[in-house]
This record gives C-alpha cells, structure tokens and sequence, in this order.
C-alpha cells in the first residue's frame, strides 16, 4: 500500500511522490519510439455491430427463420403487384371458387386465350364494370393504342388482338367453343393501331386468366389478394404499434430512471398500476368508445392528419391508441432498469468526474448500452402486437371492410367454416409463419446483441 | 409478511378503483344514450335517465356505483336483460362459473403438462426428444388461440365429426376437450419452456453436484432440488397467464358457443348495457388483481431469498 500521508497537498515534493507511489523520476521520461510502436493497433478493433451481426449469422435457426420472414414480406409488398386482382373488387361471376379453380366464363375465356396476344374481358373485371361508360376506351398493345368503343351493358365480351393476323377483334364468349376454345364468329374492330379519343380510359389487358390461387370469398373477392393485403396490414400495424411502444416506453423509463427520487417513485407508481390493469378489458372497451368518435373526427376535420388517419381507418388507429397508452409500461421498465444499472457502472463516474455534462453522458455512455436492450425488446413487441391485432379482429373490432388483416381473414372463414375450411387455412398458417419467425429472429437477436443473456 | 399483504391488497383496491374510474369514463364517453331508438322522445329519455340516476352529473353516478359496490348490488341491466340484476346476470345464471371452470382447468393443465415436459426436455437434452419438445413449445407459443381454435373446430368437429361444434353448457366431457385444448396449449408451451430453460440453469448449480455425489437418485434430485429452484419463473409468470386465460375465453366462447362470461363480456360492450359493463370489467379486473397478488405472495413463499418490499431495485 502507497503511504499517501506522507503528501501535503500545499507542499508538494516530488522526491515524497516518488517514494510514496514507488515510482522513480525515470517513470515520467517520454516514450520512445520503440515503446510507442507497441502501443499501435495490429489490427483493427471489431466494431459492436460488425459482432453482433457475425454471432447473428452463426445461429442457423435465426438466419432460416429471417429468410423465410422476408418470403413472407415479399408476399405482402411485393405480391399484390405481382396478381392482377385488388383486396376490394368483387367479381360476380366468381363467387365462391375454390383454390386454382376457374368460374365458368373464367375458364372459357381461358380456354379462348391462345387465340388472342393480349386482350381485354369484360367478364373478368370487378362488377362495376358496366358502369364504366364514358363512351372510348383503348387498350395497349407493344407501346400501340387501339382506339374502340364499348356499348352500354355489353357483358361477356373480349376485346383483343388477334394471334394471326394482329387486328382488333371482339368474341363474344357464347361464341367460344367450351370444349376446344375455338373462335367461331369475330368481329374486326380495326386493322392495326387506331387513335383512340383524347378522354379515353385505358382497359388493361391480360395474355391469360389468372387462377384464383386461394380461391374466392361469398362477394367473389380474390382471397389471395385478400391474405396478401392482410398480411401487410398486420405486419405494418406490427410494426407501427413497436415503434409507439419503443419511442413513449423509453423516454419514460429514461426519464424516470435519469431523475431517481421522487419523481422516479410516482412513475413507477403509475407504471405499476397500467401494468395491474387487465388490458384486454380495456382495449375491448376503447374500441368501442373510440370508434364513434374517430370517424366523427375523420369525416369533419378538413386537417391533413385527420385524412391520412382515414386513410388507415379508424379500426387501426384505435388498436395505435391502445398501444400508446397501455403497452409501453414493459418497455418503460426495461429502460428504466437499463438506465439505473448503467449509471452506477465505473465509466460513468468517471466521465461525471471528467466534467461530462448530462448530455454526453447519456449520447456517449447511456444510449449505445441501451440499444442491444432496445432493439430485441422491440422486435418481440411486433408479434405480440400482430397478435392483439388479430384477437381484435377475429371478435369484430379491429380493421373494418373492405380491409382486411389476417386476423379479420380467420373471422370472416370462421362464418362458412363448415363449407369451405380451406379459407381459413392460408391467412391462419401465414399469421403463424409471421408470429414464428418474428419470435425466433427476436431470439436470435438476443444472442446477438446481449451474449451476457445467453445461458 | 402481514404487513406486505396488507399494503399489496390495499393497492389492489386502489387500482380496482381506478379501474371502475376508467371505465365509468370511457362509457360515459360512448356518443348517444343507451335509451337511443328510433321511436323514442327527448322525454322518454328523460324519463329513462331519471330512473336510472344517469342524469346527475358525472362525479355523484360515479360515487353512487362506488358506494353501491361496496354494498354488493352491482345494479340492474338497461339493456340486454332489462331490469335483471347484474349480479344474478353473472353469478346465478351460470355464466361466472362456466367461465371459472375453463379458466381453471386450463390453468390446471398449463402446470400439470407444461412443467413435467420442461423436466423431461431438461432432464433429456440434446436428445430427439428435446428436440421435438423444442419445436412443439417454439411453433405453440406463436399459434394464436383462436386460430388453434378454430383449426380444432374445423377439423375434429366438421371434417371428422369427432367432437361436438357446439361446446354449450359443457356438460359432458367431449365439450371441454376443444375449449381447454385451445385455451391452454399456448401456455403449456410457455410454461414448458420457462421450465426447460431454469432447470437447465439449475442443473449446473454446485447443490446438485453435491447430491450426485452422496448418491441420491436423480429422480428425487429433480423432484427435490432441481424443480423447487426453477418453479420461480413459472410461478411469476402464472399472473400473466390469468389474465391471458380471459382474453382467450372471449375468443374461446365465442368460437365454441360456451354462454359464459368472455363471450357476454363482448356482447355487452358492443350493447353499451352499462351497468353490466361496469360489473363484468370490474369481476374480471378483480380476479386478475388477485390472481396477481396470490402469485406474488406465492413467490415469496416458494423462494424466501426474495425480500418483497424492495423488489424494484
């Protein structure tokens, strides 16, 4: 033990330091050249993130399980871009149909395709197509219009561009033989391209019918677009309803934890008590309350936000409400926890004693510790929150038609699951996919950024 | 201890007090009065009002339904039974009971089955069969109940005719299969792995070296050693689960057609019958509040280490 008394901290004698630490006047001569080479990084320190991701990579099941979540965003983001159906249109000739079949006009303008490159049926179009009757249409082909005319009330109709000869033709699909897809009577609207007129709405066109590969629901709406669109409705509220939870929980805990005494004392009162409340009671009961008058507020407030909140509807943003003010408490503890056993750590004690403000403190010391915490509890808080959605849902009260989430999907099949099981099947085993591989990417994620967690 | 229980119950009343507050607002809150028909008048509703006490202001109704709790009326329906009182609605038509009896059983069969399979998974690791327990428990606990639900429904009732659709009054044993199945495999396979994961924990502690070697046999090992330390987690995890197991009742009665409480719970909020709202939120609050609070005394009495009073920090 250094004998510190001998020091006067008035008179200070150098030769008593020496003696007293055991050091000598050679201790503070400058480095050498030699001695400061050793000092110097052989190689390059791996950065937190660089190790994470590294551990990350190394667990087989979260890689597998991030694989096939990104399969399942590329289904809900990309999919509907892919089929040529929307969540909404009801076709009335295809009521009911079961996964990869064909209604009976479907099939037969299938089987006419190999006739046509390219072409247009009004058969196959959403039931309001007959009211579509601003007087010239076009379709296009290879960069090309063609200019027609489409009669009032004329259904069952194809409209496209004859294989042989590459005019505008129009069948009639009584016309069309069942059985062999022969064309028996065409009528030549035009040869080659026409000028369509200048308010003129383009028809799309397709080269083949599109199966319904789920099948159909009771209006005939394609339940593949349908799962499709829930699923990135469920994903999206997922993840909206993590960020309100990461972003109201840890401020709190951050200040409740930051500001210790009294102040720490009633938050985590109140904490404690949201946290005793049984949630879903009052999310049942907001619900309810809540809906009424959003859409009073939606329907008459002229502000952009009421619009973009109309866009959403107000199913979805009373589940966000919900989220705001219940689900951030777990969140808030966690922090809160982070934060206090963080500040006791050695190296901060030693900034404050540097003279680090709060500030620093907490850019350079609080926050980079926090993150690994904040990232998992967040990426487990998403399915938890697609699972709320989807309880939401299934009793009623979460997204309203004609929108759809995963959780509305499994309700609707519920009522015809007598009939026809397979409706509930896909949105049930795509929610569980969903949930799943969320869970174990979290997981991953836990050993990633937090190995002291792992046993 | 007293003194701890005291203090826990007195801010079990508290938050159930606050809890009535919340609700009683956000009732209030609903636009429309629940007398709104097409045929009634201004008068008639008037009327209504009067009788019920609903048109005194905000802070005496709230008071009247505080002081009349305490008394044990919960008032009498508005709406879906008019006139029936509250208390009859929930405990003497049966509806409090069915729904306790679900909830029980699979609180029940969450313990019985998911701790021994935690100890076997434990007990057999890096086998097949933890394995196999491992995937189990990973896809259990991301099936939503009411999918699990309605996936049971469609295919042992509807395809195969096994079991009955409509669960009812639950009166024989066939009807109970489907609705426990469905309420409580989420939570066997939590609690499975939660006592997978401190039994393996507890299985490398120093104590049972030491038993090993005095050469006890390892069934009294887990029996004795092992399982006393892991049950903690479990048993803090089991408030929770109460509170789950309402949530899956909604789902659960609503999909097996149980007349229980869950399932009235959803029909009269979206009825707005408000002093049965009232009632059923505050019975339903009051058994997860003391759920809670059995589980933390609980937890005291399984782990002695644990001081109650500061268990913040």
């Amino acid at each position: 033990m250094a004998d510190f008394s001998k020091i006067s901290p008035f008179q200070v004698d150098p030769s008593a330091i020496e003696e007293a630490m055991g050091l000598t006047a050679e201790d503070f001569a400058p480095a050498s050249e030699g001695e400061k080479e050793s000092m110097v990084e052989k190689r390059k320190s791996v950065s937190y993130w660089r190790d994470a991701a590294r551990r990350f990579k190394a667990n087989t099941v979260s890689m597998v399980a991030l694989f096939i979540f990104i399969c399942c965003l590329i289904f809900a983001f990309i999919g509907p871009k892919l089929i040529p159906y929307s969540y909404g249109d009801q076709y009335r000739s295809s009521l009911k149909l079961g996964p990869r079949e064909y209604s009976e006009g479907e099939a037969l303008i299938q089987s006419a395709s190999s006739y046509f490159d390219g072409f247009y049926a009004s058969g196959l179009q959403a039931g309001s197509i007959t009211a579509v009757m601003k007087g010239d249409h076009y379709i296009t082909y290879k960069g090309n219009k063609y200019g027609f005319t489409q009669e009032q009330n004329e259904e069952g109709v194809i409209i496209g561009i004859e294989k042989s000869t590459g005019n505008l033709v129009k069948v009639y699909e009584k016309d069309v033989d069942p059985a062999t897809g022969a064309v028996n009577k065409v009528t030549v609207l035009s040869e080659g391209p026409s000028e369509p007129a200048e308010s003129a709405d383009e028809l799309k066109t397709v080269k083949s019918v599109f199966p319904h590969i789920f099948g159909t629901d009771s209006v005939g709406r394609d339940l593949m677009a349908r799962t499709m669109y829930g699923a990135r409705v469920s994903i999206l509220i997922g993840i909206m309803a993590a960020l309100i939870v990461l972003i109201i929980g840890s401020i709190y805990g951050a200040i409740s934890g930051l500001a210790g005494g009294t102040l720490d004392f009633i938050m985590m009162r109140i904490v404690e008590l949201i946290y005793s409340i049984p949630e879903v009671l009052i999310v049942l009961l907001l619900q309810v309350v809540l809906r009424e008058p959003l859409q009073e507020w939606i329907d008459h407030s002229g502000s952009s936000l009421a619009q973009a909140a109309g866009a959403l509807g107000s199913g979805i943003i009373c589940i966000f409400i919900t989220f705001a003010l219940l689900y951030w408490v777990t969140m808030a503890r966690i922090v809160r926890g982070q934060v206090l056993q963080l500040r006791k750590q050695e190296y901060v004690t030693a900034a404050i004693a540097l003279g680090a403000g709060n500030k620093r403190i907490i850019k350079r010391h609080l926050l980079p510790n926090c993150v690994g915490a904040l990232v998992i509890t967040t990426c487990l808080q998403i399915p938890s929150a697609i699972f709320l959605e989807s309880f939401l849902s299934f009793l009623g009260l979460g997204v309203s038609a004609p929108m759809a989430s995963l959780g509305s999907l499994c309700s609707d099949a519920l009522q015809t699951i007598t009939l026809y099981p397979y409706r509930l099947v896909y949105p049930a085993v795509i929610l569980t996919i969903i949930v799943l591989t969320l869970n174990l990417v979290g997981d991953g994620l836990r050993d990633a950024l937090d190995p002291r967690l792992k046993k | 201890m007293v003194t701890y229980t005291l203090k826990r119950l007195g801010a079990a009343l508290l938050t159930l007090l606050i809890i009535m507050a919340i609700t009683f607002f956000l009732m209030n809150a609903i636009p429309g009065s629940p007398f709104l028909t097409e045929k009634s008048t201004p008068q008639q509703i008037a009327l209504a009002n009067a009788k019920y006490g609903l048109d005194k202001p905000l802070i005496i109704q709230l008071k009247n339904y505080v002081v009349n709790y305490l008394k044990g009326d919960l008032g009498t329906s508005l709406k879906m039974q008019e006139g029936t009182p509250v208390r009859d609605i929930i405990f003497h038509q049966g509806k409090f009971v069915l729904s306790i009896k679900l909830g029980l059983i699979s609180l029940a069969v969450a313990v019985i089955i998911g701790i021994p399979l935690g100890c076997i998974a434990a007990y057999n690791r890096g086998t097949w069969l933890d394995g196999f327990l491992r995937v189990m428990t990973t896809v259990g606990v991301a099936i939503p109940g009411f999918v699990l639900a309605t996936l049971l429904l469609a295919s042992l009732a509807v395809k195969l005719h096994v079991l009955p659709t409509n669960s009812g009054q639950l009166t024989d044993f066939k009807s109970y299969i489907m609705p426990i199945l469905s309420m409580s495999f989420y939570y066997v396979c939590y609690v499975a792995k939660l006592t997978r994961t401190s039994m393996l924990d507890a299985i490398n502690q120093d104590y049972i070296r030491t038993a090993r070697a005095k050469g006890v046999k390892t069934k009294m090992i887990v029996l004795k050693h092992a399982l006393r330390n892991s049950l903690i987690p479990v048993i803090t995890y089991l408030g929770p689960v109460t509170a789950g197991i309402i949530t899956g009742s909604f789902v659960v009665e609503s999909t097996f057609q149980i007349p229980g409480l869950g399932k009235y719970y959803v029909q009269c909020v979206m009825s707005r019958d408000y002093p049965v709202i009232m009632a059923t939120t505050v019975v339903l609050s009051a058994l997860v509040i003391f759920m809670n609070l059995v589980v933390d005394i609980a937890y005291k009495i399984v782990d002695p280490r644990i001081t109650l009073t500061n268990k913040e920090d």
